[in-house]
């Protein structure tokens, strides 16, 4: 009897692992989790459209908002512009095209902006698209009340800053803010100055129209899948928070034939080896979310896709601290980029030649190929330039907030940077004490900070403009008033060539051959990916990082 | 047992108060700002305008006041950054999916440590007893993500058994995660089952049972087990609490859409009313799971049980 006993409870325990495993076994038929169809007809290439088409995308986070006045993320705009139809769309080249607008008119002194909606416009409840549409959401974006983070998009518009800064009594700085829907297609925008980026500011999300009746009703909870009415190629299904999100094609919009896509199912895995592995089963057919270890060798693999972004990674110099500029330019020439971008970061990222990134209009204008950014670096300038500085800041304190990517570089400048006689020390914050660490203006104990800038919509001045005296964004204490003044005269010049040419000065200041050099910026933004095979053509993502689905065809 | 139970909920208040109150005093004490999110400065009117919706403009008792009043009417307040939810919604939506993980992982880790540990113990020593203790430590010693990234590469990706890489769908889905939340536990409890069932099987009074001839089945059954497990149920119960709340890293690998991932990030965000909401969540958990073994002792050891009647 003794001995029986514990074979009894082997028995049992083995039984039930056995009975795991049948149930394992059972599931090949079928039971697999919504999304491998697209996988499954990927195999062969081929440039016939597949009967099936539908794609699963990971999305990698939960979108905080599909409100477009709250939407201030990269995941809720890519999904938003699918749900929604903005009144004009950037296209491969970033130059707006007509969508919602049928045309736009500017005035003579290009303050007046004049938008003629389509008449086809539909609300996936069946009322039209109007002018009152898009007032009613501009001004409510720059209410107080609402309180959006992107409420400054708008500051470009006469009155908007005022009514957006009220704090009682504000409809009458309501009804001043410029924006009037004339009649049903006619929507008429006075702006503060003549701002030639205003037509591609407004492809921007928190330009789209919300459904008023709808917002009205559900208040905070209009995005819900069950309550939200859109008005664009695709329409929300269901939204599981941080789990799912499934979007269909819109029979009804007005331009329904030219969507191929049927449904595309989204994910929210965002541990990015998972994503690599649910990309790898067949579970999703995009995946933009790759670890660094992994880059090396899914680069090899025929998945792997890169964009360039509108994005600059940079260093910032606390100019109170590190005075000598040319401290700041041998430490920038000290730099191997080259190595960087091929040892640390391996996504082919593009070695900085300038603060503003490439593919930014007028970028042959604007950038000046810094000699303070060599792409291998120059130590023995950098060691010549070091010498003759009087009074050099030998400790140098780096801050960077503390993902892995940022210590890897951080740990190869340091090494760079000893060379020089410099001792540098990587303090690394978690994110939201770094931001507050940062300021502006910065802690004092920062000696160099890491940052990093992707534009808001495609024109130089949304870089440039940053390193203004009194920019919220500045945390180098660097003021240079000549700078302020150019970006003031851009802001008022609406020729492209001219303002490219100011922009230009403003790069020479920042970073030509007798440039202040208050940044040391390392390489400029890309973003990559893993696509399936069969929507590899025609699947993309812009420059400002958004995912248009509306040319996505699913091939043999 | 009726009193005793009653008068512990009515202790639970004043504790959730202090959990409150050192909850929004830490969080307030280290820096950050809700609202600013990427490097992207926020200007002074939006960042005005922002305090004033969420009420950070009061000055802080003020806001503590308001705070209680409302988790008094089991309103937890809206999330600061994510902006069309309640803290209600995501306790809702989510707390349902880490109770169901946490407790699946449990019972796994329950079950399957009492066999294997009871089995150890009573065949001490042996091939099984070694190689059972040898796959409880490194069960035990094995950090949770790793064994994750495991379990995906091979039972998901490699041999294609059917189990999907991530996700809290089908009943496929929740296998692996289960297993890998439950397994460093499961190694624990088999590891402290033999320990107490060694210690047990030299007392007194199983040599006394066996004499008196009673069946070995039904000594290990009544006496050896029984009197085994009691330590083992003093920490089941931080276990459970531990294993509802502390699946952070296992709903990020498999992307469950749990209450854990919305906690950590929540912190990181300093979304306070979201951290706050939770955290007087987890501590009523973390309460009632106590209870739970305070009760269960009771049944087990009947000495407590008088002593508290």
């Amino acid at each position: 009897m003794r001995i029986r006993t514990p074979w009894l409870l082997l028995a049992m325990l083995v039984a039930s692992l056995a009975l795991v495993a049948a149930g394992c076994g059972g599931s090949d038929d079928g039971g697999d989790a919504a999304g491998t169809d697209g996988g499954a007809t990927t195999q062969d290439e081929g440039g016939a459209a597949a009967a099936n088409q539908e794609i699963t995308i990971n999305w990698g986070a939960e979108p905080p908002s599909l409100d477009p006045g709250l939407a201030s993320d990269t995941t809720s705009a890519a999904i938003l512009l699918n749900l929604m139809d903005p009144l004009v769309l950037l296209n491969e080249d970033n130059e707006p095209q007509p969508s919602m607008a049928e045309s736009w008119e500017i005035s003579e002194d290009g303050e007046t902006v004049t938008f003629t909606l389509r008449s086809d416009g539909k609300w996936t409840n069946g009322d039209p698209v109007t002018a009152e549409d898009f007032e009613y959401s501009w001004k409510r974006t720059i209410s107080p009340e609402l309180a959006a983070d992107y409420a400054y998009q708008f500051y470009g518009i006469v009155g908007a800053q005022d009514y957006n800064g009220c704090k009682k009594a504000c409809d009458a700085l309501a009804e001043k803010v410029g924006v009037n829907a004339i009649d049903d297609q006619t929507l008429e925008v006075k702006l503060t100055s003549a701002q030639p980026w205003f037509i591609q500011q407004v492809a921007h999300t928190s330009f789209l129209a919300v459904h008023r009746p709808t917002v009205e009703k559900f208040k905070s909870k209009w995005t819900e899948a069950a309550n939200i009415v859109t008005n664009g190629p695709f329409k929300l299904e269901t939204w599981q928070h941080n789990s799912q999100i499934d979007i269909v094609k819109n029979e009804e919009w007005r331009d329904a034939d030219s969507i191929s896509l049927t449904r595309v199912n989204g994910r929210m895995i965002s541990d990015a080896t998972t994503s690599v592995q649910a990309f790898e089963a067949g579970e999703v057919d995009v995946n933009p979310n790759l670890p660094t270890e992994e880059i090396a060798r899914i680069k090899e693999t025929e998945d792997y896709e890169k964009y360039p972004a509108l994005g600059t990674y940079t260093y910032g110099f606390n100019v109170k601290n590190v005075t000598d500029v040319n401290q700041r330019r041998a430490m920038s020439l000290a730099i191997n980029r080259r190595e960087i971008i091929d040892n640390i970061t391996q996504e082919d990222q593009l070695p900085a030649t300038g603060w503003t990134p490439e593919g930014m209009p007028g970028y042959e204008m604007i950038n000046p190929s810094s000699k303070w950014l060599p792409e291998e670096g120059d130590l023995e300038q950098a060691k010549t330039l070091m010498e003759q500085v009087q009074s050099p800041k030998k400790n140098i304190t780096l801050l960077l907030n503390d993902s892995p990517g940022h210590r890897d570089i951080a740990v190869a400048v340091q090494a760079a940077w000893s060379e020089l006689g410099l001792k540098v020390t990587i303090k690394q914050q978690e994110w939201a004490q770094f931001l507050e660490f940062i300021g502006p203006p910065p802690d004092k104990s920062i000696d160099v900070y890491r940052y990093g800038w992707i534009g808001d919509y495609v024109d130089a001045i949304n870089f440039l403009e940053l390193w203004k005296c009194d920019s919220g964004n500045n945390s180098t204490n660097y003021c240079n008033k000549e700078l302020d003044a150019l970006v003031e005269k851009a802001r008022a010049t609406a020729d492209n060539d001219e303002r490219y040419a100011i922009y230009a000065e403003i790069e020479q200041i920042l970073l030509g051959d007798d440039g202040d050099v208050p940044i040391a910026p390392i390489y400029f933004y890309t973003a990559s990916y893993q696509e399936r095979a069969s929507i590899k053509e025609t699947f993309s993502e812009s420059l400002l990082g958004q995912v248009d689905l509306r040319g996505v065809e699913v091939r043999e | 047992m009726g009193t005793f139970i009653i008068r512990r909920l009515f202790w639970t208040i004043p504790v959730i108060l202090l959990v409150i109150f050192m909850t929004f005093v830490l969080m307030r004490q280290i820096k950050g700002n809700p609202f600013r999110t990427s490097e992207r400065a926020i200007p002074v009117e939006i960042q005005e305008n922002l305090e004033r919706k969420f009420g950070l403009d009061k000055a802080w008792y003020v806001q503590y006041v308001t705070y209680v009043k409302n988790v008094a009417t089991f309103d937890l307040g809206p999330s600061l950054v994510l902006r069309n939810r309640d803290v209600n919604d995501i306790v809702r939506e989510h707390f349902p999916r880490s109770l169901e993980l946490g407790g699946l992982a449990f019972l796994f880790a329950f079950v399957f440590g009492i066999l294997i540990g009871a089995l150890s113990g009573l065949r001490a020593n042996s091939a099984l007893d070694y190689s059972a203790m040898f796959f409880s430590n490194v069960g035990y010693a094995l950090p949770s993500f790793l064994v994750s990234t495991l379990f995906i590469y091979f039972f998901a990706l490699k041999w294609n058994l059917g189990f999907p890489t991530s996700g809290w769908t089908s009943w496929q889905s929740k296998v692996l995660p289960v297993i890998a939340l439950g397994l460093a536990p499961m190694a624990g409890f088999a590891r402290l089952v033999r320990g107490t069932m060694l210690e047990t099987l030299q007392q007194d009074y199983i040599r006394t049972a066996k004499a008196k001839g009673l069946r070995w089945r039904r000594v290990v059954g009544l006496h050896v087990l029984r009197n085994s497990l009691i330590p083992v149920i003093t920490a089941a119960g931080p276990t459970l609490g531990f294993l509802i709340t502390g699946s952070f890293v296992i709903e990020q690998i498999f992307a469950i859409p749990g209450i854990g991932r919305y906690y950590v990030t929540a912190v990181t965000a300093r979304d306070y009313s979201v951290v706050m909401g939770l955290t007087v969540l987890l501590a009523i958990i973390v309460i009632l799971a106590n209870l739970l073994v305070d009760i269960m002792y009771g049944i087990l050891d009947p000495r407590t049980r008088d002593a508290r009647a």
